[in-house]
């Protein structure tokens, strides 16, 4: 690590990094608020089991307006299990405060490049798997059509209904190349 | 809803496009029990909760609705075979069935890709909770031609049940609706360490953490190998994908030699309809190509 990205690492965060009303738009917010840090959520995360993963340092940080948790690559480690949402005794609903908080990241353009292909799929293919040949064979095997009377199909058949639908949805921002930190983000 | 026996098919991804012998064994099973699957021409991608919700709540919601509104157009309940599908359309249809704002800010953005408006119709609903408790472990003895004699690790997956405020199918903690019903079928459930515990596929971090996913599954298969069952029951094609192509990937990275085959719940009830074994499509999956059903109580 240079000497530039170590002073860019501060050791402490400062007042820019909070912003007390930033994530005032997130539901339930009173909810949010109501955290009593008993750690129940992390507790039962099986993702936390094996990565550096707490929840509840991030529903902390949502609390507290601390903005570093939209560069954290580690809010996208939760798999959405809702094993904390099941059993929060406040009901804060942590797996949904975790998915606003993605959200916002990506809002910035905080987003990894695998995630940025599942999009280009959906735009293209109106599917997060798109089909292949292989399959496309086992499902003539099976005495299933070849091809899946989805709107991929649509298109196939010469339509533009996916072409409006790629149009209109999901339009995220792009990648913020100025900023190391983010750099090295989308690069994982 | 739907008085007459239908429902509208809803494929997703994974199962048409990586496992489409589900989608044969969930036809086969439907007609035998006569019920109507109608295609949903123009369906989309539920979209997958992990991913696109995280990316954008809003713009999920709305692509989730223009699907659920193909269904209410054909004045059908819709009918999944994959969790994430579920969790997807269960939600949102539970969502703008309750919020008015939501629902006119979806329909708003709707109009843009097409003819669509989210009226709050129709339900969502999970061939697992369909065929074991709409159906359930009695009534299927009268459609069943054999049994099947084998253990089982069953994996619920998370969003089958969870969040259960939502789901409203059974608690998430100690549910036994999948046991009672593969029990019902001649399978012995067995009990392993941490079962309902993720597979390590769900929130997007298969895409973008893969190393994180495949270590949350390593721990699970070890889990499940230590009871030595026949076969991995999911109920998710997601899962299945997870369990079928991980095992592989733990077989050539961390030294395991796993080879358990991953079987969903409408194959299994296929083969115990009666449906020809040459359509269960185990030679497709990446693990247990060469499993085979033993049946028990054949009956003519």
């Amino acid at each position: 690590m240079s000497n530039q990205e170590l002073k860019k690492k501060r050791q402490f965060l400062t007042a820019e990094d909070f912003d007390k009303h930033y994530f005032d738009e997130i539901a339930r917010r009173a909810n949010i608020m109501s955290c009593m840090q008993c750690g129940t959520c992390t507790a039962s995360c099986e993702s936390g089991r094996w990565t550096a993963f707490k929840t509840r340092s991030i529903v902390r940080k949502v609390v507290m307006g601390d903005l570093t948790a939209l560069k954290d690559p580690d809010i996208w480690l939760c798999t959405t299990c809702y094993q904390c949402y099941e059993r929060c005794p406040r009901d804060v609903r942590p797996t949904d405060v975790i998915i606003e908080l993605r959200n916002y990241a990506v809002k910035l353009g905080n987003i990894s490049d695998p995630h940025r292909k599942t999009i280009e799929f959906l735009k293209k293919f109106g599917h997060g798997v798109p089909i292949n040949d292989a399959v496309k064979k086992q499902r003539e095997e099976l005495g299933l059509p070849q091809l899946p009377n989805t709107i991929y199909k649509d298109k196939v058949d010469g339509n533009d209904e996916l072409d409006r639908f790629a149009e209109v949805l999901f339009n995220i921002s792009k990648k913020p190349n100025n900023d190391p930190e983010n750099k090295e983000h989308n690069s994982k | 809803m739907s008085e007459n026996k239908s429902f509208a098919f809803f494929l997703g991804c994974i199962m048409p496009n990586r496992y489409p012998q589900i989608e044969k064994a969930t036809r086969f099973i439907m007609q035998k029990l006569g019920w109507e699957l109608k295609d949903m021409a123009r369906a989309s991608c539920c979209p997958a909760p992990g991913v696109f919700r995280s990316f954008d709540k809003h713009d999920w919601m709305v692509a989730a609705a223009r699907n659920i509104n193909i269904a209410e157009k054909m004045n059908t309940d819709i009918l999944t075979v994959c969790n994430g599908c579920f969790g997807t359309l269960q939600e949102v249809n539970h969502h703008l069935k309750e919020n008015d704002v939501s629902k006119e800010k979806v329909n708003q953005k709707l109009k843009e890709i097409g003819e669509y408006e989210y009226q709050g119709t129709i339900n969502v609903r999970h061939i697992a909770e369909f065929l074991g408790f709409q159906i359930g472990p009695q009534e299927i003895q009268n459609y069943i031609v054999r049994k099947v004699n084998a253990t089982a690790a069953i994996h619920y997956g998370c969003h089958f049940l969870k969040p259960s405020k939502t789901r409203n199918i059974q608690s998430p903690e100690k549910p036994t609706i999948l046991e009672e019903y593969v029990e019902a079928l001649g399978v012995k459930s067995l009990e392993f360490k941490n079962k309902h515990t993720c597979c390590g596929a769900g929130g997007g971090v298969k895409a973008a953490h893969p190393d994180a996913s495949m270590t949350i599954l390593a721990e699970k298969m070890s889990n499940i190998a230590e009871v030595k069952p026949d076969f991995i029951l999911d109920v998710c094609p997601f899962c299945h994908l997870q369990f079928d192509s991980g095992q592989e990937f733990l077989n050539k990275n961390m030294g395991t030699n796993y080879d358990i085959p991953v079987i969903h719940i409408s194959q299994l009830t296929a083969y115990c309809m009666g449906m020809d074994p040459k359509y269960l499509g185990f030679n497709y999956q990446t693990v247990g190509k060469k499993f085979f059903f033993t049946p028990s109580e054949e009956k003519q």
